[in-house]
């Protein structure tokens, strides 16, 4: 029946759910723009492949889930109608030993000390399954699935998949296991975690969320209605034929294909879009539209010729520039609106309005900074000059810590305006 | 789905409406800007009566609830019709600023508000009454004037 509290936002979590997650992994960013520093200019070195499991890791669990999991205890009220009983609490669970597991695992792929994996193992898994399945469990329920619902729903299913498949491969790495499937496994875990759990999450709400924002036009049905559902029937085709060793770059070019398509048309909704304002945020999504679509063109490519490594690379930048770009566009969003509704709605008169929280300006000053990241990376791929690194890593400390000066001023702001100013009760 | 559709499609107006008035605060054309956000702020409260004074009650009756979903749908009526008598207040002061920044609330908090209508409420309308009560209530509705 329907869940009263599912239905506003009235009943959405505590501000501080969210921001805790969203500070979090703005810090984590930092750390990795700092840990990008430290080998750019030979502070530090490390095996070429500990490198890249670390900062492929850090990103995808310290920086992305930490956004994801915290805009998803947010957002599955509002667009799901499910309410997650005691947010507070559980949030926390997964957040400290989300937080644990990072640095855990950071260190385990740095040392490769067996007993580090395992206990990465078991925290990072705890932490991930805890989160994912609670979720899971109450969008289950879900009567009536809005596309978006839908989506996170699998796009939840196939985090799962990827994280059971993650503690598989950790426990081989820490020795504890054979792992007679080691390489099918990790293909597997990558290809679940990149398209099913990020890029199948964005999709999903995206379909709620560029409509709401920019007031564009509906995605065309066939998109919204079956678009998530092809994309998971095409990972499991994937792990199949993984298993029995059949080849899977049919499946992979369908993917990519799918994924340029739904790019274009997203950006084809903004482009109609009604509201009149292009602030940061409309770029934010513009730009990782043009990313997806520039890294699935370069996958797509790569399943039909042979392209070389440093096109690889920059296919993988083009990915991760992408995720990014919509986590940001969300931030300055979503602190903002939430900012003032919170504070609005516990009846203080002088609530700061959205843009007394973050300014539009600021959120365009970080698109800036955004795009000189991935313009000076690129360059570093293509020219491997030690000074472009380092401008490249500082690039990254700057971005994260500008995010974070200004998710740390809105709480500060929150806070401000609780002590400080009055309220009237409702 | 005669509720969901005669329904959906007056949020979409009042959205068209709004991103009129907003383009002309961007534009600097108060005098316009001002007409567009009369426009909006009648719309969406002659939409929220109808919601208040016909569809509601008639789904309260018919489910037995008065505390569930319509309580929430009307606070937030409350809200948005809070943000409306600001956002006059900022179009009358020509304060582009306040007008955009309060711009941005509205929406997000208007296009969730409809989103939830939309999904759950007209859709859970459409579902249960029946047709002939269906009709006698969008006759009303149409009928509702400021
Ligand atoms: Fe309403
Ligand atoms: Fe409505």
């Amino acid at each position: 029946m329907f869940s009263q509290g599912g239905l506003s936002l009235e009943q959405a979590p505590p501000i501080s759910v969210v921001m805790k997650f969203f500070i979090t992994a703005s810090l984590f960013g930092l750390i990795l723009g700092l840990y990008l520093l430290a080998s750019s200019s030979g502070l530090l070195t490390y095996s070429a492949y500990a490198y890249n499991v670390t900062i492929t890791h850090f990103l995808a669990l310290g920086v992305m889930a930490s956004f994801m999991l915290g805009a998803l205890f947010q957002m599955l009220p509002v667009i799901a109608g499910v309410v997650i009983k005691m947010p507070s609490k559980k949030s926390m669970v997964v957040h400290v030993l989300l937080m644990v597991g990072v640095f855990l695992q950071l260190f385990a792929f740095n040392t490769s000390i067996s007993l580090l994996y395992l206990f990465s193992a078991i925290i990072l898994g705890s932490a991930l399954l805890h989160a994912t399945t609670l979720m899971i469990k109450e969008l289950i329920k879900v009567q009536d699935h809005s596309s978006s619902s839908k989506g996170m729903l699998l796009s939840l299913s196939s985090f799962t998949i990827a994280i059971v498949f993650g503690i598989y491969l950790l426990l081989t790495l820490g020795g504890y296991i054979s792992g007679d499937a080691f390489t099918q496994v990790k293909e597997a875990h990558y290809s679940f975690a990149l398209f099913g759990w990020v890029a199948l999450l964005i999709v999903s709400v995206s379909f709620q969320v560029v409509e709401m924002f920019y007031v564009t036009p509906k995605y065309p049905t066939i998109m919204s209605k079956y678009l998530v559902t092809a994309i998971v029937m095409l990972l499991v085709l994937k792990l199949i034929a993984l298993f029995i060793s059949l080849p899977t770059v049919g499946i992979d070019l369908i993917l990519a294909l799918l994924f340029i398509a739904y790019g274009i048309i997203t950006l084809h909704r903004l482009y109609r879009r009604k509201r009149p304002t292009s602030d940061a945020t409309v770029w934010f999504w513009r730009l990782g539209m043009g990313l997806l679509i520039v890294s699935m063109f370069i996958t797509a490519l790569g399943t039909v010729t042979s392209i070389d490594q440093g096109l690889k690379s920059i296919s993988y930048l083009a990915f991760i520039g992408f995720a990014l770009s919509i986590v940001f566009a969300m931030n300055y969003k979503i602190v903002p609106f939430l900012t003032w509704f919170h504070l609005s709605n516990q009846g203080y008169m002088e609530a700061p309005m959205m843009h007394d929280v973050i300014h539009p300006k600021k959120a365009k000053i970080h698109f800036y900074i955004h795009i000189a990241m991935l313009v000076t990376w690129t360059l570093s791929i293509l020219f491997n000059l030690p000074m472009i690194d380092i401008v490249a890593s500082l690039l990254v400390v700057l971005s994260f810590g500008w995010l974070l000066y200004h998710l740390i001023f809105a709480v500060r702001k929150y806070n401000y305006t609780q002590k400080h100013t009055e309220k009237i009760e409702w | 789905m005669i509720i969901s559709s005669y329904m959906r499609t007056e949020h979409r107006a009042c959205d068209e409406i709004f991103a009129a008035a907003e383009k002309h605060v961007i534009d600097g054309d108060f005098e316009k800007a001002e007409e567009q956000f009369i426009l909006f702020a009648d719309d969406t409260i002659r939409h929220f009566k109808k919601e208040e004074e016909s569809l509601f009650p008639t789904f309260e009756e018919l489910t037995g609830n008065t505390e569930g979903p319509t309580r929430i749908m009307k606070f937030e009526h409350e809200q948005v019709r809070g943000l409306i008598g600001k956002m006059a207040e900022a179009v009358e002061n020509k304060d582009s600023d306040a007008y955009l920044s309060l711009a941005e609330s509205m929406m997000i908090l208007l296009q969730q508000h409809n989103m939830k209508e939309e999904q759950m409420l007209y859709a859970m309308c459409d579902r249960m009454i029946p047709q002939d009560v269906k009709e006698s209530t969008l006759e009303t509705m149409k009928a509702i004037e400021l």
